[in-house]
């Protein structure tokens, strides 16, 4: 500063300061020239990329049947990039029965080696990319490729080979993500593991039973959770034991699998796990009975909508009110349980379905029958307060009401 | 006297070169974190996350007061969100204008007997009601307790779902957007508590139905500078602090949080002026307290576009407002710095927090004060002046073209050459006189503060988000 005592000036302050100006501005000039080289660079790329994809597309039919060698695209990484991508596209959308076609150009062109190849040999992000589309290719000879991957010590790289795995789709894939998950060596978020094991176990859902039966707390609920989503009638009798498991998450998945088993013996035993101690089995057990054609479910599910969870009721009231059973009938069942919550919640979904006004009407007739002790003054206040036009209010309070 | 003018000088020297190695740090952080986010974009399909059921539904909490112009829009844009399980629950805190008619005539509300538990204390909800058309959008109508964080509490009261996202009413979320948002959840569910995402000025672009149709810088330079300024505090700050789970806010105008948690720590402070900044701190608090192992993240790629305030009047408004709420933040939780127990909270951001954001504009005032005096004594050489000025503008300089940069490399949500060209024009512009009226703003933050005024000062708003076609949005003095 102004004064020659100063001890910054004598460090050489202002050389200092000179020194930090000339990095920004040079730095600002980095940047800048980096940015404008980026654009015009990625501008030339697509540019070529796109001159390039229109002369594959022309010659699509040739690399496919291999008329045009794989050697005359592979050797151009541009042409091998756009090649892999239409190839990939393609097997991704096309029907079961048209992927051999893809597959077999990306098996004789090499490319698939090539790439199972890469997947042990590369490291980071490039490896991680090649386990993604190693994945999207669906061809089983990929999977040890992928399953090695599995033990890397990097995260991202497991949750790439789980995806990769996932994507494969094929239940061969499942059985080592699931061996490793039972044996706890598998460290991937659990959301990606089960997007994974849904996808492998789609068609052949049984592979998921043994290790149901071997595995124990979160990793048999996951488990559960899977199968809960894909379980069909062909598992009816393995279901009705997972209904009675310790867990609730197992318990809640067997109710929710339980609605795609046959009536006679899934109502049972959804009946009782409508009356389960945790909320989110009764939950499931009430959606899964309004799927269910069984004479039996409007009793279980009057006492749901007792419940004292609102989603358990509001389940319950959603089903009530959108059977085909006369509404009246099961109006004055709901008042006769004294429950104002419940008989909100079902009037509230009749109203939903536009047959409100209709109930009502029988509402006038119903309170003449209703059961010795039901506390009608509450029903019309419930009724008032809520749903009430005054001609609702009329309909629901002539008789005794007034 | 001239030796102080010395000392004051050559502290304020050094307090800018602090600062400035802060942000070049932060700078190189981000775009360390931002490459590698663009990595796992590209193998992270949302098709995943939207297709599977496994995938944790949310409640999307919209506070709404006087929003009648844009209201429906919104609702309807948000309605259209692609994410599987969503719930969207309206709050009208209170509106003196038609927002709840509106609402009303456009979604067929009718009441609904849904049992709403105040676990969180908020003034009284009057009436609740579920739409026929929309069966996931809830509206809950409210008496004003004069903030928007009881309005949002009411909405946590009401949600069903394990995560609450709270979004402005006048913002428009992108497509996509929950999707991306609930990406960084999911790759850590046990961890991940909190997620903020980008927030992005609306103004100047094309927007229909609440729908933006195409992005384009805004037109007035207000304007501009302010989308410097937003690239510069998200893309870099608030990537970089995230980066060492030291983020200090999430943005009221689009956060998701686990509701559970919202709960325990009593939802959002009704008399916190800055309440996004204040949950953050408390909810860093609140998991140091009970030694929870936690992350709040911030992901660049979900995007909310917002209305910034277009004059000069509106904006100040706003950044007094922002700085009044920082104060107040920071003063009620003073107990947090330098304590053992908050770990880099106490003894990082918090300090950060301080001098750097709180005292920046008062510091600065009082060294450009003492600048002034030393050249009217002649105690300081020109020479250096300039030098001090050079430094200080070059540095900052770098710092948002870094930023523009990032901005570059992995969004390049303003695809053309001559949007580019501006981004970099305005760079050069940010720092004078820009700058030093942003710290007179903040400075009267601070004065209204120590006064006692905490009012919010409420603009009128335009309606731009829900409107038809934006070309300069006006103000909202609404988003930090």
């Amino acid at each position: 500063m102004g004064s020659d005592s100063s001890w910054v000036r004598d460090l050489g302050f202002a050389w200092l300061v000179a020194r930090a100006i000339l990095f920004s501005l040079l730095g600002i000039v980095l940047l800048v020239a980096f940015i404008v080289f980026r654009r015009w660079y990625r501008g030339r790329y697509f540019v070529r990329l796109s001159e390039r994809t229109v002369v594959l597309r022309e010659q699509w039919a040739d690399i496919l049947s291999g008329k045009i060698p794989g050697s005359a695209w592979r050797s151009n990484p541009l042409d091998c990039q756009i090649v892999e991508d239409m190839l990939l596209d393609n097997i991704e959308v096309s029907e079961k029965d048209q992927v051999p076609a893809f597959l077999a150009c990306l098996r004789n062109s090499g490319l698939l080696d090539l790439r199972i190849r890469e997947a042990r040999s590369s490291e980071g992000w490039h490896r991680r990319s090649v386990l993604l589309a190693l994945g999207r290719t669906r061809a089983a000879e990929a999977v040890p490729a992928l399953v090695e991957a599995l033990e890397s010590s990097s995260e991202e790289t497991r949750v790439a080979a789980v995806r990769g795995l996932g994507r494969i789709s094929l239940a061969k894939a499942a059985v080592p993500l699931l061996d490793l998950y039972a044996a706890g060596q598998l460290n991937v978020p659990e959301h990606t593991l089960k997007n994974a094991l849904l996808n492998c176990c789609r068609e052949l859902p049984q592979v998921l039973l043994p290790y149901l039966n071997q595995t124990a707390g979160r990793t048999r609920e996951l488990i559960a959770r899977v199968l809960g989503e894909l379980a069909d009638p062909s598992l009816g009798e393995e279901l009705l034991i997972l209904a009675a498991d310790p867990l609730p998450e197992v318990r809640a998945s067997a109710a929710r699998a339980l609605a795609k088993v046959q009536p006679e013996i899934s109502f049972p035993v959804l009946s009782t796990l409508a009356v389960d101690t945790e909320w989110f089995v009764r939950l499931r057990a009430v959606i899964a009975l309004s799927s269910l054609d069984h004479a039996g479910k409007t009793h279980v599910l009057l006492r749901a909508l007792c419940d004292l969870n609102r989603h358990v009721r509001q389940r319950s009231a959603w089903t009530l009110a959108r059977m085909h059973q006369g509404k009246e009938d099961i109006l004055k069942k709901v008042v006769a349980t004294q429950d104002n919550y419940a008989l909100q919640a079902f009037l509230s979904e009749l109203e939903r379905c536009g047959t409100l006004d209709a109930a009502l009407d029988g509402l006038g007739n119903l309170v003449n029958h209703a059961p010795e002790g039901a506390n009608v003054e509450n029903v019309a206040a419930v009724v008032k307060e809520h749903f009430a036009t005054p001609a609702r209010t009329a309909a629901a309070a002539a008789g005794k009401l007034r | 006297m001239i030796r102080f003018l010395e000392i004051s000088n050559e502290s304020l020297f050094f307090f800018y070169l602090i600062s400035n190695v802060i942000n070049l740090a932060l700078l190189i952080v981000a775009i360390y974190k931002n490459t590698i986010h663009r990595y796992r974009l590209e193998s992270l399909r949302l098709e995943g996350i939207r297709s599977s059921p496994f995938t944790p539904p949310i409640s999307l909490l919209v506070p709404a007061r006087n929003e009648e112009k844009c209201i429906v829009d919104n609702v309807n844009s948000l309605l259209r969100l692609d994410y599987p399980q969503l719930e969207v629950i309206v709050v009208n805190d209170a509106s003196s204008d038609r927002t709840m008619g509106e609402l009303s005539d456009n979604f067929g509300l009718h009441r609904s007997p849904i049992l709403y538990i105040a676990e969180i204390e908020t003034a009284p909800v009057t009436a609740i009601y579920r739409s026929a058309a929309h069966q996931q959008l809830l509206v809950l109508d409210k008496k004003s307790a004069g903030c928007k964080a009881d309005a949002i509490n009411a909405g946590i009261n009401a949600a069903s779902s394990p995560y609450v996202c709270v979004v402005d009413a006048d913002s428009i979320l992108e497509k996509d957007s929950l999707s991306r948002i609930m990406a960084g959840i999911i790759s850590d569910p046990e961890r991940v508590v909190a997620v903020g995402g980008i927030v992005r000025i609306l103004n100047g672009s094309i927007v229909e139905g609440a729908e933006l149709k195409e992005v384009r810088l805004p037109r007035t330079h207000i304007e501009m500078l302010q989308v410097i300024e937003y690239l510069r505090a998200f893309l870099v700050g608030r990537e970089a602090w995230a980066a060492f789970n030291l983020l200090p806010i999430i943005s009221g105008a689009f956060g998701i949080f686990r509701r559970d948690l919202l709960l325990k720590i009593g939802g959002f402070r009704a008399d916190a002026v800055g309440e996004d900044f204040d949950l953050i701190v408390r909810l860093h608090r609140y998991l140091h307290d009970h030694k929870i192992d936690y992350h709040i993240n911030f992901i660049p790629d979900p995007t909310c576009w917002t209305e910034a305030p277009s004059d000069y009047t509106s904006l100040a408004r706003q950044r007094a407002r922002w700085h009044k709420g920082l104060l107040d933040t920071l003063w009620s939780t003073r107990d947090m710095l330098f304590r053992t127990r908050y770990g880099r909270v106490g003894w990082i951001i918090l300090p950060y927090m301080w001098l750097f954001e709180c005292f920046s504009p008062v510091l600065e005032l009082f060294g450009y004060f003492t600048i002034i005096l030393a050249i009217v004594l002649g105690a300081l050489s020109q020479r250096f002046f300039i030098q001090f000025l050079l430094f200080g503008y070059a540095f900052a300089t770098l710092i948002s073209v870094g930023s523009v940069l990032l901005e570059e490399m992995n969004y390049r949500r303003y695809a053309s050459w001559r949007e580019a060209t501006w981004l970099l024009v305005y760079c050069l512009f940010e720092h004078i006189p820009y700058r030093q009226m942003t710290i007179a703003w903040r400075l009267r933050g601070i004065w209204e503060y120590l006064r006692g005024d905490l009012s919010w000062h409420q603009v009128t708003r335009t309606g731009a988000a829900g409107g038809a076609a934006v070309q300069s949005a006006g103000a909202t003095g609404k988003k930090r």
